[in-house]
């Protein structure tokens, strides 16, 4: 080896590292909860990230505008990825403690939230005073981000599953695009005739991966009138003829039909990338799921419609729903809480501002008149002006949600712990759509003794 | 390289008397303390990473594994954990998932590494192109690589490479990582091709300080190409066979990435949950650190008698 | 070493320039290198082609060989929405400072081994070396748990770069190498740099490790390996956007990402490296063909 090559490359090296050490990058959200001047400081979470310009565009302009009617508050944004709770990552955070001021989550992480020990009761502090609409936010959704009676979350939306449904491949095999499928049989029935549409187009499809196997496996479970748990949270109760049926339902179209396409194993991103590409008839989802299939994932608005979930002989009997919240981290001053209460109440629920804000949203890239987000009490004032906005901005063919809409299928929540649970459930989605051959009874056998076990080391 | 001999070599020099700089060390105990102060100065950073990094949480591991912290408040729980993790049917699973991934390492990630170093170490032409192809996929992000066989190898419709390849050839094409019994065999395909550049080099290394003499000496003897592989390359280079199994079980125990990002984690039925995913999916899905830390402490007890068997294993031979 | 000697191997030269020898030599040379390339180059040209195609053409069957309508648009989508320019900024970055923490923390430590011997050396050496046995995911969890909250010190190493430099220190794989090393070097230069009065430093400094080149070179390609390969231990310890590694960001971009974009970006990140490593090949690879690993 020939020496001063060695010596080049050390020297390179070091010069890089001395540089690369002056540009020295952490972006430690600080605990800086307020300065010389009085001003209060406080971190959020989920801010948009590069690749969702127009988000990121809008929310930024949205603290600038914060700030200034709010002179004495500085926000401070940090971006956690694309997806604001991915659950290891979320876990890490919270374990680690570097969850930020006021941080984003699900509504089935309150419990995990709690454990870690990092959420900080705002009971006292959630009032019209700092949340003008706080009393039109709908009651059920405040429970939900309640433990004990002591509220730890803001809810910031809120959505329910149906059928989401491709136009363009309906027209294609002959559907009638204006009456989805209202029973699973009907949806056997359309994904074999748009699969016979060959070119690797999946009538139906589903996850089975990353727990959004578990997840769907749960909202199945619903339109039979299931429940993953029984009433008192103790014990899995799928292992059941409605938790068959839905496995039955998909191993038939699976390998009876051969109507779901051959890649399975799909996780969120999966399916859409897919649905994105005009290569999924149909799929069970929120409203916003055209939304991330627009943005994300280079499809179009206009081939998109949805129906309401359809159940095993007619209407389905519930439908998932779930949302998000804001949580705030324990030990922050009263000042910083209000300061985070009023930057929830200007970005999230007033109408006409933030995410509310459709006449900014309507020339953009980026879908109004989608039934969402479903946040306030009906019949009260805020929900009145924003349904008015909502209407007079639309820039989506609300006709495509109106089948949704109209017939609605009442809502169920997740079930408690529900990320460790859908992690085994994914187990059984995965078994019916990659084995010919499951055996649907043994697979619900062991996920049901796994979840057992589960609950069994959680209390 | 031989582990095993170092500490040997270490207490031979360290014999009194042996050097003129020992016995000048002995003139004065003022010396002596400053020559301790300044050995111990050099080893103190590195001394203070393995203490913080690796002594330490090796304790920390044991203690956690027999408590539980709840809501921020931490209580001994005996072996509570332990008889948890012990009874999650994914615990059986994710071992025999390992073990399985572990043997078929052994015949692939393992042996063919040695043959393509035997192969392209008789090579008088393009050794240098050769060497750099099998290396190339070691520069890859392990991510990138993984991305390529997801994608494009291992897609189970016939727009799939292999498949295609397979069709082509007119046989049966595979669901691959969706069909339990392939996903193992397609992680070790996809794993020894990203890894096997480091193996091949460390062999050829030893390949080319094998004396000719022997081999020449065995050809006199009328033994075959196979007869001389068997009797002076494998025995010439066992010290470094044998460090390089001991070193791929170690490494098979950590197979993380692979399922993560092939079989999107757990894989069709569980068939790709690893240890290490088990791990994982109880410190960082389930919120259950204490559990993660008492497997930890299980796989390190399955591997402490793996240890055994190859100290005992390697002093027979010698 | 004679040359004649040296280059004989298992099959002797004589044997293959004989006929048949010959004629099997050179169609197995032939065979090899075709396959070779089939086998390491085939799938990356897949890769680059396959980033170029619509999602349409992808899952075309059969697969087509060159893509029909090139979507260059893919390469530029994954440069700007993975940030890839931060990210492998980020992964050059704990390299580079693992290659100078290791460098600095392990010499020393192997020299002292080596050469100064204090008391308990051997004791401390051994603990380093039991090390060797245990695999990371073993200690993942403590180790995760002590780097948000450092003992005695109760620093938060998380998203800091020190996270990942520190731990690579404790690496006893690089301080046995390098202690082998040291060992060869005779006792007699020490002895004379000793009675010149040089400082322990001033040895280490101007005689040992000027003849440590070798060494030193594969224990830095080993630590920018272990940066670079590591997947788990970054993503746990750099949870934010802004501090991730390339192979972390792009798995997490990967979920909400159309595969192409995922595949332009994997190749993307693989270029800096691949021409890195057919810059330096020759020193890299004689680097670890010679340097302390031998049987």
């Amino acid at each position: 080896m020939s020496v001063p090559q060695y010596r080049k490359a050390a020297a390179l090296t070091l010069v890089a590292g001395l540089g690369l050490g002056l540009a020295a990058c952490s972006t430690k959200s600080g605990d800086t909860s307020g300065d010389a001047s009085g001003k209060v400081t406080i971190t959020v979470d989920c801010q948009p990230v590069g690749a969702q310009k127009e988000l990121l565009q809008n929310w930024n302009a949205d603290v600038a505008e914060f700030q200034r009617q709010n002179p004495d508050i500085v926000v401070k944004s940090v971006s956690v990825g694309e997806q604001c709770n991915n659950p290891p990552d979320f876990t890490a955070r919270l374990a680690g403690g570097t969850v930020t001021d006021v941080f984003y989550g699900y509504m089935t992480d309150l419990q995990q939230v709690l454990d870690s020990g990092q959420a900080m009761d705002i009971t006292e502090y959630a009032t019209t005073d700092t949340i003008p609409t706080w009393d039109s936010v709908d009651p059920a959704l405040k429970e939900v981000f309640t433990d004990d009676g002591k509220l730890y979350a803001v809810p910031v939306k809120n959505y329910s599953m149906g059928l989401v449904y491709n136009k363009v491949l309906f027209q294609r095999a002959g559907l009638d695009v204006n009456s989805p499928p209202k029973t699973w049989a009907e949806v056997r029935d359309a994904a074999k005739k748009i699969s016979a549409l060959g070119d690797g187009i999946a009538g139906y499809a589903e996850y089975s991966a990353g727990n959004t196997g578990g997840w769907h496996f749960t909202a199945l479970l619903y339109s039979q009138g299931g429940q993953v748990l029984t009433a008192d949270g103790s014990r899995a109760d799928f292992n059941n003829a409605l938790g068959r049926q839905v496995l039955q339902n998909l191993k038939d179209m699976r390998y009876g039909d051969d109507s779901m396409g051959d890649r399975q194993l799909l996780q969120w991103g999966d399916l859409l990338t897919n649905a994105g590409a005009g290569k999924v008839g149909m799929f069970i989802g929120a409203p916003d799921a055209t939304q991330a299939i627009v943005s994300q994932f280079q499809g179009r608005f206009e081939d998109w419609a949805m129906g309401p979930l359809p159940g095993q002989d007619g209407p389905a009997k519930s439908t998932l729903g779930g949302g998000e919240g804001y949580f705030f981290k324990k030990d922050l001053t009263p000042e910083q809480v209000r300061a985070g209460l009023k930057w929830i109440a200007y970005q999230k629920l007033t109408p006409g501002k933030g995410q509310l804000d459709y006449v900014r949203a309507k020339p953009q890239n980026y879908p109004v008149g989608l039934p969402q987000p479903l946040l306030f009490t009906n019949g009260s004032q805020a929900q009145q002006q924003e349904l008015e906005l909502r209407k007079a901005n639309a820039n989506v063919d609300t006709a495509n949600f109106a089948n949704f809409e109209a017939n609605p299928v009442p809502i169920k929540g997740e079930p408690r712990n529900a990320q460790a649970i859908y992690a085994v459930l994914d187990a059984v989605m995965s078994g019916v759509l990659t084995n010919p051959n499951a055996n649907i009874d043994a697979l619900l056998r062991t996920a049901e003794e796994k979840v057992n076990k589960l609950l069994a080391a959680e209390s | 390289m031989t582990i095993t001999t170092a500490p040997g070599a270490v207490r031979a020099a360290d014999r009194p008397g042996t050097s003129p700089p020992a016995q000048a060390r002995r003139t004065s105990l003022g010396r002596t303390v400053r020559d301790q102060l300044t050995g111990h100065a050099f080893l103190i950073g590195a001394v203070l990473c393995f203490a913080v990094f690796s002594w330490y949480p090796m304790v920390r591991g044991v203690v956690m594994s027999f408590q539980r912290t709840r809501r921020g408040e931490t209580t001994w729980v005996g072996w509570d954990n332990y008889l948890r993790i012990l009874d999650d049917p994914s615990f059986w699973t994710a071992w025999q998932n390992t073990f399985y991934f572990t043997g078929l390492a052994l015949v692939l990630g393992y042996a063919v590494p040695f043959f393509v170093a035997i192969l392209l170490n008789e090579f008088r032409h393009a050794r240098g192109y050769l060497r750099i192809l099998v290396y190339l996929p070691v520069m890859l992000p392990p991510a990138s690589a993984l991305f390529l066989f997801k994608f494009y190898a291992y897609d189970p419709s016939d727009a799939g490479l292999f498949n295609a390849i397979l069709k082509a050839f007119g046989l049966p094409t595979s669901q691959w990582m969706q069909s339990p019994e392939m996903t193992m065999p397609a992680m070790v395909i996809a794993s020894t091709w990203m890894n096997m550049g480091s193996a091949v080099l460390i062999y050829l290394a030893a390949l080319q300080n094998i004396p000719g003499e022997l081999y020449e000496a065995a050809e006199l003897d009328g033994a075959g190409i196979w007869r001389r592989i068997m009797h002076v390359t494998i025995p010439q280079t066992r010290l470094i066979l044998a460090l390089l199994a001991m070193l791929q079980i170690v490494a098979t125990m950590q197979l993380f990435i692979e399922p993560l990002i092939l079989a999107n984690g757990a894989g069709a039925e569980d068939s790709a949950t690893s240890v290490a995913y088990l791990i994982y999916q109880h410190g960082f899905f389930q919120n259950d650190l204490n559990g993660a830390a008492a497997l930890g402490v299980i796989m390190l007890v399955v591997l402490a008698g793996f240890s055994a068997v190859y100290l005992r294993l390697t002093a027979r031979q010698d | 070493m004679a040359p004649d000697t040296g280059t004989r191997t298992l099959i002797s030269q004589a044997q293959l320039r004989r006929g048949r020898g010959r004629a099997a030599y050179w169609t197995l040379l032939a065979v090899v290198v075709v396959g070779f390339t089939l086998v390491f180059l085939g799938p990356l040209y897949w890769m680059v082609t396959g980033a170029l195609k619509s999602g349409q053409e992808i899952a075309q069957t059969p697969p087509s060989l060159f893509p029909q309508d090139p979507q260059w648009q893919n390469y530029a989508d994954a440069w700007h929405n993975l940030a890839l320019a931060k990210l492998l900024f980020n992964t050059f970055y704990y390299a580079t400072g693992a290659v100078l923490f290791q460098l600095v923390f392990d010499t020393a430590a192997a020299y002292a081994l080596s050469k100064l011997r204090p008391v308990l050396g051997n004791v401390i050496l051994g603990m380093m070396l039991a090390t060797l046995m245990i695999p990371a995911m073993v200690l993942i969890v403590p180790q995760y748990v002590t780097v948000i909250d450092l003992p005695i010190l109760h620093i938060n190493l998380l998203d800091s770069p020190f996270a990942i430099w520190l731990p690579l220190v404790a690496n006893a794989f690089n301080i046995f190498l390098l202690k082998r090393f040291f060992d060869s070097i005779p006792e007699d230069l020490m002895a004379a740099a000793l009675m010149d009065g040089a400082t322990p430093l001033r040895t280490l400094w101007s005689i040992v490790l000027p003849m440590s080149r070798p060494i030193l070179g594969v224990v830095s390609i080993f630590a920018v390996t272990a940066v670079w390969k590591d997947f788990l231990w970054p993503k746990l310890v750099m949870p934010s956007p802004e501090t991730r590694t390339v192979s972390v960001g792009i798995y997490a971009f990967a979920g909400g990402t159309p595969m192409n974009v995922v595949i332009a970006a994997s190749v993307i990140a693989a270029i800096p490296t691949v021409v890195i490593f057919l810059v330096f090949q020759r020193n890299i690879m004689s680097g670890l063909t010679t340097g302390g690993l031998k049987g």
